[in-house]
């Protein structure tokens, strides 16, 4: 190769690499909107994907990402309601009206707002989305009990809703095959706009299910339309969902393991941002945007990435707009302080720390013959157990520690409230002497072992288990450590086949105590119900059953204050920590709330894509000088071949 | 050479059976239908429903066999299974309930895309280096070189993602971190970075091994004889030892061409390719027997048929090889 073809070759490298670029997003579909505002998109990141984006069966976190935007709920989560958490109309014009019959049974009446459309879509005359009717919450409702659907919570809402489950057997008998001709008495299309749901009882959590895409009206024609046995050159309803949320799905948008676009619904009326309510620190952000027209960004990009490595790089870049911070970023992000890198703080950067609704714990078999009938052994083990070391070690002191099952966020919650088992091991050694086993012996000298079971899929899980171990151990007993996969661990959880299980935790489905009390209810031991500790207590489940079914009130949070002082004393799980983690914010994309009961609330989420682009043209300019270096190197390495070529010394 | 060709069919067949046997065995030894419908329906899921979802895949019936009154004795998940794949029916994947089939063929392409062209710039840069190695042999360059290999070849994969990532993205910012596109051209920036850490990864081992191939035949007496006439050393590099080398190599290689359809497990997932490796990494993580089985399936099928093709290309470059 000549001189001079070495230098074009490397001069053309360049220019490409100069042409690449790291942007790692397509280019926009469009450039600005109607009055000649930039196009705003969101780009957010998520680590698996949607399973079913079918509003009556999809349930994985994924799959709601997707759902909560495309789908809008009767009711939803109020955005700035998280002490406790608040559910406020969605498509209702109000909260539900609920009239108790003489017999106990509950008709609630619902009225849906006027001009609700469906997302534009092939699948109506004419591509235009039709206007939502009570009808449509009537279909989707009817689906629930089509066991094709596989509806997670058909079982749930059966036990309430009249005929749902009935319906579902019925079906189950058929071969699963659901007659949509035969009604369903549970739910009443009065006219277009209103609708009566009949229960047989009192159940006050309806209104959170109101408030999860199960209960969403659907299009029939959308659910016709998108079935491939039909039409085999159509797509699955599953992965095309027509909603009538702030934003609507776009055909062929989803590239499987990269992303999902979603577009804005040009018709979107259901809300608008709130003109109050807000807190003072999210005041400045806040208070322009009121009263503007949902959502506040035109598309939406969910960006499918398994490792967390490259999340975070793309955020150090400016191509992702939130970041919530992993081990691996933690140190860059996070001082030891715990506050904001002044390297990201000069960014513009602002860091918030999110605590999820849920409470991680040991669960201790109480069916098992030693720990379940001694109640001071099971004290004496809550007393031995450090979560705040725990939390050190593992997660650098980010989750704070649960001093109750009920997190935050709940009624019921007591925030002065400390475990009166908490960490206290010299405690921990005189209950366990009053348990009858003094130094970790029993009374004829045998050493007490216990076994702790846990899921071994990863590394960090083993460390867990020896920390636990550790702790235990410190009261003199002996801890034998059962490695098992996470399905054989539910598995002996399910069959009350262990001693002690670490890693266990439970995330609110919706935010009532009730969702975490029932796992304490004697009924529903597995495999029907969540009960894996097979706690049975008469009082408690007394309570419960009174508790279940009354609205909230200070008589039901007397109930669930005792119930939880119950399980406080009785000690059927060893308390360990709440997860929590930062989040990085961009400069440009201000967070409006920190609802985590909103699987992202991103039509109240704003945007400033000008802001963006200067951030990313000045945090990411190319360096070429490696490429001089490899040049140079391959020179030298040439020049000394044609010095050793031509002194013959080959 | 016919044969010879119908009687490495024939073999195949037991050997694929011996393989899917194993994997069903021990998939099923450490799993239960009702443990794979927990991982997939998630800790929470209610009886009911994970009595349904195993029912519908067909993982209530009987293993290997159905011995129950009544039954057709093949009805049972394993020679369901079989009956499927002899129809090359990869059957529906555990997780989100899609036709293997096409999740393959679509995942194929993006494996491809990253492995091909590693592997052909690769071959190209291992021999040019090798032979620049053997042109230069026993000087300090040479050494240098050699010393270059052993260091690539003992450095983790994971070492060079995350160097690739945080240094040449972040630090230089020339390639996009992670992402793919099929949008012809553009979509190439994303392949940049993966085809050229997976060249990187296996220079040190191939650069070694084609230098060793390259070094024996230049002791050849042909080379001896070509030099006497005067010959330069580079065509003689380039013209008599290469082409001779070649011969070994091309064995070495053809068994490897079929398999670069499976991708690369760890790049694919670290820069977000969305092909075969990547799934099959997905897979295990989230308990998918049936793409974990169909992925079995077609690498042991790929692979016979990589060895099959390594014999024919043998007899054909060598003369003095015969197939009966």
């Amino acid at each position: 190769m000549s001189r001079n073809s070495l230098s074009i070759f490397f001069l053309l490298l360049a220019l490409a690499l100069a042409g690449c670029g790291n942007n790692p997003h397509p280019p926009l579909q469009r450039q600005s909107r109607d009055d000649g505002s930039p196009w705003q998109v969101r780009y957010v990141w998520y680590p698996s994907e949607p399973k079913s984006l079918d509003p009556q069966n999809g349930w994985d976190s994924a799959s709601r990402v997707i759902m909560e935007p495309v789908y809008d709920t009767l009711l939803e989560y109020a955005p700035w309601k998280t002490e406790p958490f608040e559910v406020m109309p969605g498509m209702l014009t109000a909260m539900p009206e609920k009239e108790t019959l003489a017999d106990g049974r509950v008709v609630v009446t619902c009225h849906l707002k006027k001009g609700i459309t469906f997302h534009d879509d092939p699948c109506f005359p004419g591509g235009k989305g039709r206007e939502v009717t009570a009808r449509d919450v009537y279909y989707a409702w009817q689906r629930m009990s089509d066991p094709k659907v596989e509806c997670p919570i058909v079982s749930t809402l059966g036990e309430y809703v009249e005929g749902l489950w009935e319906n579902f057997q019925t079906a189950k008998k058929n071969g699963d095959a659901l007659d949509y001709a035969v009604p369903l008495p549970g739910v009443e299309v009065v006219d277009d706009y209103t609708f009566r749901v009949h229960l047989k009882k009192a159940f006050p959590q309806l209104v959170y299910w109101m408030a999860i895409q199960f209960t969403s009206p659907v299009a029939r024609e959308a659910v016709e339309y998108y079935d491939p046995k039909k039409y085999p050159d159509h797509d699955n309803f599953s992965f095309h969902p027509v909603g009538h949320g702030p934003y609507a799905w776009v055909k062929d948008s989803y590239v499987r393991g990269q992303r999902i676009r979603l577009v804005r619904h040009p018709r979107y009326l259901t809300s608008t941002f709130p003109t109050e309510g807000w807190p003072a620190e999210r005041d400045a952000v806040c208070r322009q945007l009121a009263g503007q027209a949902l959502p506040l960004t035109d598309e939406l990009q969910i960006l499918y990435i398994k490792e967390l490595l490259p999340v975070w790089l793309l955020t150090k870049q400016g191509y992702m707009d939130r970041y919530g911070v992993q081990k691996e970023a933690f140190n860059a992000v996070v001082t030891n302080t715990y506050g904001l890198s002044p390297v990201l703080a000069s960014r513009g950067m602002k860091l918030e720390k999110d605590t999820e609704v849920g409470t991680f714990y040991a669960l201790l078999n109480m069916k098992h013959p030693v720990l379940g009938s001694n109640k001071k052994l099971r004290q004496a083990l809550s007393c031995a157990y450090d979560p705040a070391r725990y939390s050190e070690v593992f997660y650098d002191g980010v989750r704070p520690i649960s001093q109750q099952l009920i997190p935050p966020g709940l009624a019921g919650y007591r925030k002065d409230f400390k475990n009166p088992y908490g960490y206290d091991i010299e405690r921990g050694r005189r209950l366990l002497a009053e348990a009858g086993y003094p130094g970790g012996r029993g009374p004829n000298g045998k050493q007490l072992t216990l076994t702790l079971d846990f899921d071994a899929a990863r590394s960090s899980e083993r460390l867990q288990a020896e920390f636990i171990k550790d702790c235990f151990e410190a009261l003199g007993i002996k801890i034998q450590i059962i490695e098992d996969d996470f399905a054989r661990l539910l598995q002996k959880q399910e069959t009350g086949n262990y001693e002690i299980a670490a890693g266990s935790g439970w995330q609110a489905d919706y935010p009532d105590p009730e969702n975490f009390l029932m796992l304490f209810y004697s009924k529903n031991f597995p495999p029907s119900g969540k009960n894996e500790t097979f706690f049975h207590n008469a009082e408690f489940d007394a309570l419960y059953e009174k508790m279940a079914s009354m609205d909230d009130g200070p008589e039901r949070l007397a109930l669930i204050t005792r119930m939880a002082d119950i399980l406080a004393d009785e000690c059927p799980i060893v308390l360990n920590v709440q997860k929590a983690y930062y989040t990085l914010i961009q400069p440009w994309a201000p967070r409006t709330h920190a609802n985590l009961q909103m699987e992202g609330g991103f039509k109240y989420l704003p945007l400033d894509p000008v802001m963006r682009a200067k951030c990313i043209a000045e945090w990411n300019h190319p360096r070429l000088w490696p490429l001089w270096v490899l040049g140079g190197l391959v020179v030298l390495a040439v020049a000394y071949a044609v010095w050793r070529g031509r002194r013959g010394d080959v | 050479m016919f044969s010879y060709l119908l009687r490495r069919l024939l073999y195949a067949v037991p050997i694929l059976l011996g393989v899917l046997l194993l994997t069903f065995v021990l998939f099923f030894a450490t799993q239960t239908p009702d443990s794979l419908a927990a991982r997939v329906l998630g800790p929470n899921a209610r009886a009911e429903a994970k009595k349904e979802w195993i029912a519908r895949r067909g993982y209530d019936k009987p293993l290997l066999l159905n011995t129950q009154s009544g039954a057709t004795l093949f009805d049972s998940q394993f020679c369901n299974f079989i009956g499927r794949l002899s129809r090359f029916d990869l059957g529906l994947s555990d997780k989100t309930g899609e036709s293997l089939n096409s999740k393959f063929a679509e995942g194929a392409i993006p494996s491809l895309c990253i492995t091909l062209p590693a592997f052909l710039v690769g071959l190209c840069l291992s021999i040019g280096f090798a032979l620049y190695q053997v042109f230069v042999r026993n000087s300090a360059l040479d050494r240098l070189g050699t010393f270059l290999c052993v260091a690539l070849m003992s450095v983790p994969s994971m070492v060079y993602i995350i160097f690739g990532q945080s240094f040449l993205t972040l630090a230089l910012n020339w390639f996009p971190v992670s992402g793919f596109s099929r949008d012809g051209l553009s979509g190439a920036k994303f392949l940049v970075m993966p085809v050229l850490l997976m060249i990187v990864m296996r220079l040190g081992s191939e650069v070694r091994l084609y230098r060793a191939i390259f070094i024996e035949e230049i002791a050849q007496d042909y080379i001896r004889t070509a030099r006497a006439k005067g010959v330069s050393n580079p065509r003689l590099l380039l013209t008599h030892v290469l082409k001779n080398g070649l011969i070994a190599l091309i064995t070495l290689l053809v068994a490897q061409l079929p398999m670069l359809i499976l991708g690369s497990l760890l790049i694919e997932s670290f820069f977000g390719i969305p092909g075969l490796g990547g799934m099959l990494f997905n897979a295990f993580q989230q308990g998918d027997l049936a793409v974990v089985q169909a992925m079995v399936f077609l690498s042991s099928l790929l692979y016979i048929i990589g060895l099959t093709l390594t014999d024919i290309l043998y007899a054909a470059v060598d003369p003095r090889i015969r197939l009966y």
